[in-house]
């Protein structure tokens, strides 16, 4: 299997709790936060395209494009079931986040692995944290500042910084720096970091369309905090609401998943 | 007596004859000295290394060995320290251990991200004074010397890595590493580029984060939650590993470093505790004495004691591919002498039948004629073996003398071919005896004919 | 003494060293069967110069070999020394042999590595006979022979005669009942040749030895006290002088 076409983009959409609690904008970070997550997220099962691109020192290495199915889980986990479309070398595979086990079948082998946080330290695996992060659940929320940031179209907006710290146990990053805008409450940017106060990953959530009943970023440009030279592109598309029933979302039901 | 003398005479009597099978006998017996001398200084350089590097006996998770290269952090061990205390006040093992250190392996991925180039590692957290501790032992006196690490006194945000990570790296030239040119990368002109918009993204965070000098690398782990976490560490050497599959992954590094990155603010552990000893023939006392140290500590973590065969099984291939070269050489040779001496007392036996024929009418038993040749077969086989000793200790001290340098297997600097016969007793007592032995029972069949014979018709033998 | 004429005869006979009774050998070459000795009767006395003669041929060694044990007969019993040696296991007969019979070899048959001394003594070492009584009888017996000044040297260093003189040494050495010789003056010229009989021939009276020795030179009947004539394996007549009395 690829590394780089490794997406478990699944779960980029995770629903808080406070379900669409978008319309007043609270100065209470906890509120900000959530309406932040509400934004980015349906509350209801769906299914995405997603268009991956991967660049390196400014030159284009990859692209691949998939479908990511996600529902909540009733214990509250969010899971993701991708489905490799492009390239055809991929085609038919699948990735599988629930909580934090990640599993990759392959439909050619029927082999299906489960990968070890070690495995997804590398690549789009990578990434896919980035994306299923589950903000509001995971993380306690303070205001930091209020200040001016350019945004991912380069314009400059009045945002509310919220420092997140983990409050689960096993969330991937440490610590999180959270822009909101301060008017809506819509993501702008955040930057990931590791224990270690070392910057993993920074995101810029852009190109906001009405989808599935709200402004949602469908571009996300995750930069590596490591290796600024390596940049991903995450676009969004065709959001479509569907029932996703739950047995969908277990190893076991790899083998059987048809798309239709 | 008489047939010591007998014998003895007899043996001079064809003097040219007796030389011969004596010679060949000697050169039998110092080619088989010479290898087991050669073979057995390489198991013992190997055996030298192995314990310069691991230790005797390691303190590990039971199953860190067999399944604890896919995740190592998992199989750390707690209340190490206690351990080592226990270990340490024992009065018993005070005597036998030279060295008791901590290590933590783990896996992650080096990247040099200046060069846009990153390569999974595997590594190793030392406590750094004690590495070279562990590398002065020589306990059988060998004239190669490890060399020194220059971890121990560095400060702890630095690293070794093997000579293969440097290259991956890009780092060759910052640490002087040969034969290193670096890859050509065929750039594909028709990829598209990055939308420029995008592009002014990266560059904003390229600024924000300042890359370091050429031997600064970031290590990238996950830590014991399973969250990943990244440290940036400066390389100060690039070691050779001796093999090219280590040196392509290793890392080396200071212990409570990477304890503080994998296990953070939790209560840190390590996946080996390394003992190393100050005599190999001491190790079953020493794991006597450890095994009820392990159990006491093993209620809620089970803990193994395994030594350094178990932990270097190409060591024990190596030495059993030895054992059976060696085993193969006493044979063929062995074969040799038991023919060439069969030969001589044969035509012995033919030669003097007449005078065995006067030997049995003047009264001689059968049993003495069987003795005399016998006798002299064993009298060739006891000169013709201390003869080739003779020639293996003088040739192999020659060759100690000249001082040859060639890198034995697993080794990375050339050491000075050494042929240890002198030291080694018993192979000198095996092979004389094993080679006594042969040459005896070859001269047994020849005697026993001699013994069979009719008086009357040796008697009338031309 | 008493005086005796030479016809007179000791009153007691000893018994004889050597009786063979009805003894018969042949040898067994590729599809013919050849009898060499073919059914024969001797009685040789103790204490005589006894002379076996024949022609090449007529199974005179093979005679001797029956008598001295190193070979055994197909049919017949041979009695030496009062012992049945047919029931004899072979380590007993070689015993039996060390102890109670001398050989001395037309080749003279001495062990080239050893000294004339040494090959007179080896036959003691093999008794098992201590240093002491070998030290003194060694010498002794070369003296007897006339080889004293001859003690070191081999063999090869010997002539003929010399040798001969130290196989009768070596072969008297355990005081045997009868020795054994097997034309001993064939390969010896004349006039040492009778040197050598002369030599047994005293030896035999001084020491009350038996002595058989083999020979086709009818000359030698003038020394022995008795003939056995052997033809074609059979015995063609004995003659026995009168033994003499010891002066």
């Amino acid at each position: 299997m690829h590394r780089r076409s490794f997406l478990p983009l699944c779960g980029l959409f995770c629903v808080s709790d406070a379900v669409l609690a978008q319309t007043t904008v609270a100065p209470n970070a906890a509120a900000m936060l959530a309406a932040s997550d509400a934004i980015r997220n349906p509350s209801q099962p769906f299914s995405v395209t997603v268009t991956l691109t991967e660049f390196q020192a400014g030159k284009q290495i990859d692209t691949s494009t998939l479908t990511s199915y996600s529902r909540i889980q009733p214990n509250g986990q969010f899971a993701s079931l991708v489905r490799f479309v492009q390239p055809a070398r991929d085609a038919g595979k699948l990735m599988l986040k629930n909580g934090n086990d990640m599993w990759f079948y392959d439909p050619a082998s029927k082999a299906s692995v489960r990968l070890s946080p070690q495995q997804r330290l590398l690549g789009q695996a990578s990434n896919g944290d980035v994306a299923t992060v589950n903000l509001a659940r995971d993380y306690t929320a303070t205001l930091a500042a209020t200040e001016d940031i350019k945004d991912g179209e380069r314009q400059t907006r009045r945002a509310h910084k919220l420092a997140l710290a983990a409050s689960a146990p096993d969330v991937t990053y440490a610590s999180i720096e959270l822009w909101v805008d301060a008017a809506d409450n819509r993501p702008i940017k955040a930057r990931f970091y590791a224990e270690s106060s070392r910057l993993l990953k920074t995101a810029y959530y852009r190109r906001f369309q009405p989808q599935l009943g709200a402004n949602r970023p469908t571009e996300t440009v995750i930069i590596d905090g490591l290796n600024p030279q390596s940049v991903t592109l995450l676009r969004l598309s065709d959001y479509t609401a569907r029932d996703i029933p739950q047995t969908w979302m277990q190893r076991d039901f790899l083998p059987r998943f048809q798309p239709d | 007596m008489m047939t010591l003398s007998l014998a003895i005479r007899n043996l001079l009597r064809n003097r040219r004859r007796s030389l011969a099978t004596l010679l060949a006998m000697a050169i039998g017996a110092a080619s088989i000295l010479l290898f087991g001398g050669f073979s057995g200084n390489i198991i013992l350089e190997m055996h030298t290394r192995n314990v310069q590097r691991g230790g005797h006996l390691q303190i590990q998770h039971r199953d860190f060995f067999l399944f604890g290269s896919g995740n190592p952090t998992a199989y750390g061990i707690s209340d190490y320290n206690d351990i080592i205390k226990a270990i340490q006040s024992d009065d018993v093992l005070e005597n036998l251990i030279a060295v008791v250190t901590p290590t933590l392996q783990f896996g992650g991925i080096a990247g040099n991200y200046a060069a846009s180039v990153s390569r999974t590692v595997i590594g190793t957290g030392y406590v750094a004074s004690d590495i070279n501790r562990m590398r002065s032992w020589n306990d059988f006196g060998l004239r190669s010397k490890a060399p020194v690490s220059v971890l121990a006194g560095a400060p702890p945000e630095t690293a070794v890595v093997g000579v293969g990570v440097a290259r991956v790296l890009q780092m060759c030239d910052a640490l002087h590493v040969d034969k290193c040119a670096p890859p050509q990368v065929k750039a594909d002109d028709n990829a598209s580029a990055l939308p420029d918009d995008i592009a002014q993204l990266s560059l904003q965070e390229s600024v924000a984060t300042p890359l370091g000098p050429a031997r600064h690398i970031e290590v990238l782990i996950v830590n014991s939650r399973g969250a990943p976490n990244v440290t940036a560490l400066e390389v100060i050497q690039a070691e050779d590993q001796g093999i090219k599959e280590l040196d392509e992954i290793t890392l080396i590094t200071h212990l409570e470093k990477i304890q503080k990155l994998v296990y953070g603010a939790a209560q840190p552990r390590v996946t080996s505790i390394v003992i190393q000893l100050r005599h190999s023939d001491q190790l079953e006392i020493a794991r006597q004495r450890l095994q009820p140290i392990l159990d006491r500590y093993s209620s809620h973590q089970p803990l193994a004691l395994m030594d350094f065969r178990m932990l270097n099984p190409f060591f024990v291939q190596t030495e059993q591919m030895f054992d059976t070269i060696f085993g193969f050489v006493f044979l063929l040779i062995g074969a040799i002498v038991l023919f060439t001496v069969n030969n001589t007392m044969n035509t012995a036996v033919v030669e003097r039948t007449v005078e065995i024929g006067t030997l049995r009418a003047i009264g001689l038993r059968r049993v003495g004629i069987r003795r005399l040749f016998v006798t002299e077969g064993a009298l060739l086989g006891i000169c013709g073996a201390a003869l080739g000793v003779l020639l293996a200790l003088l040739l192999s001290e020659l060759i100690n003398r000249l001082d040859i340098p060639w890198v034995p297997p697993s080794m990375v600097e050339p050491v000075p071919l050494t042929i240890l016969v002198s030291s080694n007793p018993a192979l000198i007592l095996k092979t004389t005896l094993g080679l006594i032995c042969i040459a005896t029972l070859s001269a047994w069949w020849p005697a026993y004919r001699a013994a069979k014979l009719s008086v009357v018709d040796a008697l009338r033998h031309v | 003494m008493t005086d005796q004429g030479p016809a007179s005869q000791p009153a007691a006979p000893e018994a004889p060293v050597a009786l063979l009774t009805g003894v018969a050998k042949t040898y067994h070459m590729d599809a013919v069967d050849v009898p060499v000795i073919k059914g024969v009767d001797i009685l040789v006395r103790h204490a005589c110069f006894t002379v076996v003669l024949g022609p090449s041929g007529s199974g005179k060694t093979t005679l001797l070999n029956m008598i001295g044990c190193i070979d055994k007969p197909d049919a017949g019993e041979v009695v030496i020394a009062g012992t049945k040696v047919g029931e004899l296991s072979d380590d007993a007969l070689s015993d039996f042999r060390a102890k109670n019979i001398g050989f001395i070899f037309q080749n003279f048959n001495l062990l080239p590595v050893l000294s004339a001394y040494e090959n007179v003594e080896y036959p003691l070492v093999l008794a098992g006979v201590p240093p002491k009584i070998r030290a003194e009888r060694v010498p002794r017996l070369l003296e007897a022979v006339g080889l004293a000044d001859r003690a070191k040297n081999l063999p090869g260093q010997l002539s003929g005669g010399q040798r001969q003189r130290v196989a009768i040494a070596r072969a008297l050495a355990r005081k045997p009942k009868l020795v054994i010789a097997d034309e001993p003056t064939a390969n010896l010229d004349s006039q040492t040749g009778e040197a050598i009989l002369g030599l047994m021939r005293r030896l035999v009276i001084k020491n009350k030895i038996s002595f058989i020795f083999s020979s086709h030179d009818h000359a030698v009947i003038r020394s022995a006290d008795d003939t056995i004539f052997l033809k074609d394996g059979v015995i063609g007549g004995i003659r026995r002088r009168p033994m003499e009395a010891a002066t």
